[in-house]
């Protein structure tokens, strides 16, 4: 994995590790090591995008601005299904594009390699099949719905992932899919005439003993869709809630800490992703985790980084849920009201 | 220094300042559109000496708005919803409805979104000078914009847009006029909301507003039994609550719903097509679809489904087993439907008519014939209604109150002129003054409920059988432009007027660039007598090397009329010249068509000339083409022509180079007869006229063709040809040419089977030259006109000829059937045809005199012009045809009234009930329709009418001579002039 590491000397990063693992912890900005700087979340940055979000983490208003900087947007295309590249249900694409003024030190080629690295870790997180929205497809066998997620990081400031993981779900929670009715002609023919003649052959007496549950022949006539109110968003995806957020979990054995900056990322080589879903009623699920960087950990030692980390992205999962039902009041309800009321 | 104010809120505000729609594309995308809105405060009401609102454009609402109606004495201004556009817009366009009406943003946009006519219609409206309209921008105004609600449809919210509007405009012109003390208060204008929306209405009167529907509203104005007549039947269920809907006798299915429809024509499961109506039987009517060689039948009222004759309809085909053979007996609407009561005819649907209907359908299946089956389906709903006003006559049968006074209202019928229509059932309070009148009416819809289409009333044409009228009605039924050239298209005439002249020859003079100077030839004109649009002239003379060179010298017209300017605008909506019997409808003014660029003899012309060089054979050895100036030396008629050319005395040039022309033109004719070409025959008839002023027709003969008929024939089709082929080389993409696609072979089955059934001939249709030459020997030496009967059913089964875009088609469609020639093109009309202008443009810039404007090189510009043009033409000929209907028709009165009408007739159809006869003489078509049971053939095309002389009846065969009585009787319901027949010989029909 290509390192976003700034150039930091030994002397620095022995200095920071120290200082890290020494007790009490120090951190330059003065967080213990399981508080997160400030997050800033907000979601319909993007008219023209199905669902977005702009999330920062880190910003320094006083010092003008700083921290993570990410923007992810969601867009929806028809797909063909018989003839283009369409999958009946949907299917999800994930991207993730790194601005070069965020990673200045890095080669083009570097910056491939990251971006690359942060598209496969989204993509196969959000795209497993048990988060896979249910109402993704148009008609079935003949369109679906593709759902593009876009994430762009604008600034790095340390813990990038768990941005990009927090700033894809606020997008998702924000996606509308347009309504769709489907068109179908049912041929009049087929019942009444078949019905009447007495002499059937043998090839339409079979079609009129068709079993009820043989769903093709409205499949095939379903020739196309419209969508009913041009004017409407739509519909949020199915399952907005269980998108999951991702905790980062900086290893100093045995010690741990949440939310490095870029100089603490430098000094402490092992993370551990681990990406956690919340469905309403059940017990979290474990979506996703990574080990980066070298180093080892054994067994239980996971074991017991899982069990903080399901902790710590509880927190952050609730806080999330917040500030986004938050976001939907403000953009609507408020907005009209305000309106109203001027 | 001016104060800047940004006006975009923040995207904090994005559900206010923006509004996002879906779109589907055509490729089936969904795509998010975004639009910006900027709210601003100075968005005027309109209103006159408003001192709230300040503008510089004039403010067309009084102040203290309109105080003619009953209703609002202190003054009112209207406010109409878009319902009110969407269906009445008849009633707005009157020019006794004008109050000053304040037309919402919203409205508008509703209009367009809905339906882009009556947008149009709305658009000339608000810029109509009599119209007070005031377009209020109630969407940009920060007091009046609102926002979509969660779960509201656009609808409601439209609506509450409008009566967001309503109420500030109320608050508006109280604040703008305050009480001022000391001076009696002045009563503010009330503002209505129309609408025929009930639960707009509802919520409205909640809101404390005053609204109003349509109908009340009218029944309030000072010309209200005019105006109620206006009004389309769209709104007025919802006035007569009484009238149970539920109740009412569902008589046809359902429409699909338009997207549907569309489904199910893309997978190829309905078949969309143009419905055409059956003229000889009103229950049945076909749809030409690309997927079958026949079109589809559709039989019975429930499968024609409210489909009118040009409506886009979606069809269902049946199993091949249900497929029919269409009707051989003629129904006629008049007799079967006789006692159809126009009040009621919605309750009951058992009554006997229906019951005559269905024994008239089942009759008929039971007599299906196995050969004619053709595709067999019903109408499941309609793509594009194509609905305009219609010409009708008020059904007098139909009136419950005959008394002149009444101006109860009253349900009436009213018959179309054209057979090819429904009744249409409107309701009028006018009904008995419109009686022997000629009408028009708009079909406004036609409910499933409902057996006949509904409709109102537009306007009065005039006095049944009085000639403005039924030119007026002519004109409107065919859809032909003849309002007068406005201002701006006689502002393109050349500044001269009449006086304009080719200015003496000068190089300076622009006339001249590069023109060939012609003067000295000796150069004539042949044409019809009192032609008075001259497009064509000609010359031969003989070269000193023995050829023979001819020139063909076509009105400059292209000189005049300059691309893409008003004039150059309506000629190509014109399309063509229509001749009717008394009038011309010119396609340009007529100071370029009967002047400026009429060919008229010893005046200096423009021309574009043609000219080749030919041997004595005819062969062209070369041909030029080339912008001159020509001075006529003689306009001829076609008759003096010939007396010229046959008078043995007269031996000077003029008469030469007719005979030289004449050798030339029959040489012609000889190789081109030799190639295949078609010798066609129509039925043309000429009315004599009394004098031009009276126009009553005196008589009527058939037109008689002379040698030099074919003399100008034979040089037009030549010119015409060469300059195809030059066109079409110069711009193969673009050029303007004209085709005769030749017929399928399954039109001729018909007559090929009739003919070798009742004559034993044969039709060889493989080629037009295999045609041409069996047509030849289709003789019968004691009939000669058989031949011309058997020419006129022929061309009756072949294609019309079109123009078309020579980059549209495929090059090896291009050949014109009937004159057997590769290609082919209109050149020498210009004065009369569109297509021809284009043509000259093209050559011009085909040899280089001036380059080819922007719009003749697209493809799609051109198809868009042609195919205009080709409606116009059909429409023009159709229009020409009916005018020369209607004059036969005159002439046969007068004849009848010094005694009985008899002629010879050829039968050219069977049915069941009766015969289709030609009387040749006349050019006229008819029925003779027998009510007592004859015995019919169809397979061998023969009916056996009883008769007194023998046992077995007399037999009687398509082909056959038969002599029968004429008269024009007027239909005692409809006023309308129709002709009946009945036979003389060989048996007296009117006693059967």
């Amino acid at each position: 994995m290509a390192s976003a590491s700034t150039s930091l000397s030994k002397a620095e990063k022995s200095y920071i590790h120290s200082s890290l693992c020494s007790s009490p912890p120090l951190r330059a900005d003065g967080r213990s090591l399981f508080d997160f700087r400030t997050v800033l979340l907000e979601t319909g940055v993007a008219p023209l995008a199905n669902g977005s979000a702009k999330l920062n983490i880190g910003k320094q208003p006083h010092e003008g601005g700083g921290g993570t900087e990410v923007v992810a947007a969601t867009k929806l295309e028809v797909e063909d299904i018989e003839n283009g590249d369409g999958v009946e249900g949907g299917r999800i694409i994930c991207s993730v594009i790194c601005s070069p003024s965020a990673y200045p030190h890095l080669s083009s080629n570097a910056l491939d390699e990251l971006q690359y690295d942060l598209t496969t870790i989204l993509h196969q997180t959000l795209s497993d099949s048990s988060l896979h929205p249910p109402n993704l497809g148009i008609l079935p066998n003949k369109k679906s719905w593709l759902l593009c997620i876009d994430v762009a990081v604008l600034a790095d400031a340390g813990n990038v992932f768990d941005a990009i993981f927090m700033a894809s779900r606020a997008a998702l929670w924000d996606t509308k899919v347009p309504r769709t009715r489907p068109i179908e002609y049912q041929a009049r023919g087929l019942a009444p005439s078949g019905a009447a003649d007495v002499e059937m052959d043998t090839e339409s007496g079979q079609q009129a003993q068709k079993s009820s549950f043989d769903t093709r022949d409205m499949i095939k006539t379903a020739a196309d869709f419209e969508l009913p109110d041009y004017w409407d968003e739509g519909e949020v995806l199915g399952g907005r809630e269980q998108w999951p957020v991702c905790v980062t979990l900086n290893i100093l054995p045995p010690m741990h800490y949440l939310d490095a900056t870029p100089s603490e990322e430098a000094s402490t080589p092992l993370r551990l992703l681990l990406a956690f879903s919340f469905p309403p009623d059940s017990p979290a699920v474990l979506q996703a985790m990574r080990l980066l960087g070298p180093g080892e950990l054994t067994v239980a030692q996971l074991k017991a980084f899982t069990a903080d980390g399901e902790k710590y992205a509880r927190e952050l999962f609730a806080a999330l849920e917040g500030k986004l039902r938050e976001e939907d009041l403000r953009r609507n309800v408020k907005a009209r009201d305000r309106f109203a009321a001027r | 220094m001016v104060e800047i104010t940004i006006r975009k809120r923040p995207r904090t505000e994005a559900v206010i300042t923006q509004r996002k729609f879906f779109k589907k594309t055509a490729k089936g995308k969904v795509i998010k559109v975004l639009r910006e809105r900027y709210l601003r405060d100075d968005v005027a009401c309109g209103v006159h000496s408003c001192n709230l609102c300040s503008t510089t454009v004039d403010l067309v609402l009084p102040a203290a708005g309109s105080l003619e109606h009953l209703a609002f004495p202190g003054g009112h201004l209207v406010l109409p919803d878009t319902n009110v556009f969407l269906s009445q817009m008849d009633l707005i366009e009157s020019d006794k409805f004008c109050p000053p009406m304040i037309l919402l943003q919203t409205v508008l946009e509703e209009v367009r979104h809905r339906s882009l006519p009556l947008y149009n219609r709305l658009k000339t409206l608000i810029n109509a000078e009599e119209k007070r309209i005031w377009v209020f921008y109630n969407e940009y105004n920060t007091a009046t914009a609102v926002i979509r609600e969660d779960g509201e449809s656009p609808n409601d919210r439209n609506d509450r847009g409008i009566r967001k509007a309503v109420s500030w405009y109320t608050s508006h012109l109280s604040l703008a006029r305050p009480p001022v003390r000391g001076q009696p208060t002045r009563a503010l204008p009330t503002v209505v909301l129309l609408t025929d929306d009930v639960a707009n209405r509802q919520r409205a009167e909640k809101d404390g507003l005053v609204c109003i529907s349509v109908r009340r509203y009218v029944e309030g104005m000072k010309e209200a039994s005019k105006l109620l007549d206006l009004l389309s039947t769209a709104g007025s269920d919802e006035l007569e609550p009484t009238k149970a809907v539920a109740a009412r006798q569902v008589l046809y299915p359902d429409y699909l719903p338009s997207s549907t429809l569309l489904a199910g024509i893309k997978s190829g499961q309905l078949h969309q097509g143009h419905f055409n109506a059956n003229q000889y039987n009103y229950l049945e009517g076909n749809v030409p679809v690309s997927g079958f060689d026949k079109p589809i039948l559709l039989i019975g009222r429930e499968n024609m489904n409210r489909a009118v004759q040009g409506d886009i309809v979606a069809v269902e085909v049946f199993d091949e087993k249900e497929w029919k053979a269409p009707a051989d007996e003629v129904v006629d609407q008049e007799t079967t439907l006789k006692n159809d009561d126009a009040e009621e005819s919605e309750e009951e649907s058992d009554d006997e008519e229906v019951l005559a209907e269905r024994h008239v359908l089942q009759s008929k299946l039971a007599k299906m014939q196995a050969s004619a089956r053709q595709p067999t389906g019903r109408v499941v709903g309609i793509i594009k209604r194509n609905w305009r006003s219609y010409v009708c006559h008020i059904d007098s049968a139909s009136l419950t109150s005959n008394n002149a006074t009444s101006l109860s209202q009253q349900t009436v019928f009213a018959t179309p002129v054209s057979r090819l229509l429904p009744r249409i059932r409107l309701r009028t309070r006018q009904a008995p003054a419109l009686l022997g009148q000629k009408i028009l009416v708009t079909i406004d819809r036609w409910d499933r409920t409902s057996r006949y289409p509904e409709g109102h009333f537009v306007r009065a044409l005039g006095k049944v059988e009085s000639k403005e009228a039924e030119q007026e009605s002519l004109l409107l039924e065919f859809d032909v432009p003849y309002r007068p050239f406005g201002k701006a298209i006689l502002d393109c005439l050349p500044s001269e007027g009449d006086h304009w002249i080719v200015p003496p020859k000068s190089p300076e003079a622009p006339e001249w660039r590069d023109r060939e100077d012609l003067r000295d030839l000796i150069i004539c004109s042949i044409d019809p007598p009192g032609c008075q649009d001259i497009d064509d002239a000609l010359h031969a003379r003989s070269l000193p090397n023995g050829n023979i060179e001819a020139g063909v010298h076509i009105a400059d017209v292209s000189h005049f009329v300059h691309p893409d300017n008003p004039m150059d605008n309506e000629a190509a909506a014109r399309g063509t010249t229509v001749y009717l019997v008394d009038k011309r409808i010119d396609m340009l003014p007529s100071l370029l068509g009967t002047n400026l660029c009429s060919l008229r003899p010893d005046v200096e012309r423009l021309a574009f000339s043609v000219i080749w060089e030919l041997t004595p054979a005819a062969e062209i050895v070369n041909v030029r083409f080339a912008k001159s100036v020509i001075a006529s030396k003689r306009a001829f008629t076609y008759e003096e022509a010939q007396i010229r050319k046959d008078d043995p005395n007269m031996n000077d040039e003029l008469t030469n180079s007719i005979r030289l022309l004449n050798t030339l033109a029959r040489k012609l004719r000889e190789s081109r007869m030799a190639a295949g070409a078609l010798n066609l025959a129509s039925p043309e008839v000429k009315i004599h006229l009394d004098s031009s002023e009276s126009s009553d027709p005196i008589d009527v003969e058939q037109k008689e063709l002379r040698e030099t008929n074919s003399l100008v024939e034979e040089f037009m089709l030549l010119a015409n040809i060469s300059v195809a082929r030059k066109i079409q080389e110069t711009f193969p993409q673009t050029a303007v040419l004209r085709r005769h696609l030749p017929p399928p072979r399954s039109n001729f089955e018909k007559l090929q089977d009739i003919l070798q059934k009742r004559k034993e001939m044969t039709l060889d249709v493989s080629s037009s030259g295999g045609l041409a030459a069996s047509l030849d020997k289709c003789m019968d030496p004691d009939e000669p006109a058989f031949n011309t009967l058997v020419r006129i059913m022929a061309t009756r089964c072949m294609l019309a000829a079109e123009y078309f875009c020579s980059g549209s088609v495929a090059r090896d469609t291009f050949a014109h059937y009937g004159l057997a020639s590769p290609i082919y093109t209109h050149f020498t009309s210009p004065i009369r045809r569109y297509a021809d202008v284009l043509v000259h443009r093209q050559l011009a810039a085909a040899i280089g005199y001036t380059p080819l404007h922007a719009s003749l090189h697209s493809k799609s510009h051109v198809e868009r012009v042609l195919d205009l043009v080709n409606r116009r033409h059909r429409m023009a000929q159709m229009a020409g045809r009916a005018s020369v209907e209607f004059y036969v028709g005159l002439a046969l009165k007068a004849r009848g009234e010094k005694g009985k009408n008899q002629e010879e007739a050829f039968v050219i159809r069977t049915f069941r009930n009766g015969l289709a006869v030609f009387v040749s003489k006349l050019g006229l078509e008819g029925l003779v329709t027998f009510k007592r049971e004859i015995q019919f053939d169809p397979d061998a095309y023969t009916i056996k009418v009883p008769s007194p002389d023998s046992v077995h009846g007399t037999t009687i065969a398509v082909f056959d001579k038969v002599t029968v009585n004429i008269e024009v009787e007027k239909d005692k319901n409809t006023q309308r002039g129709r002709v009946r027949m009945a036979l003389v010989h060989p048996v007296e029909s009117s006693g059967l």
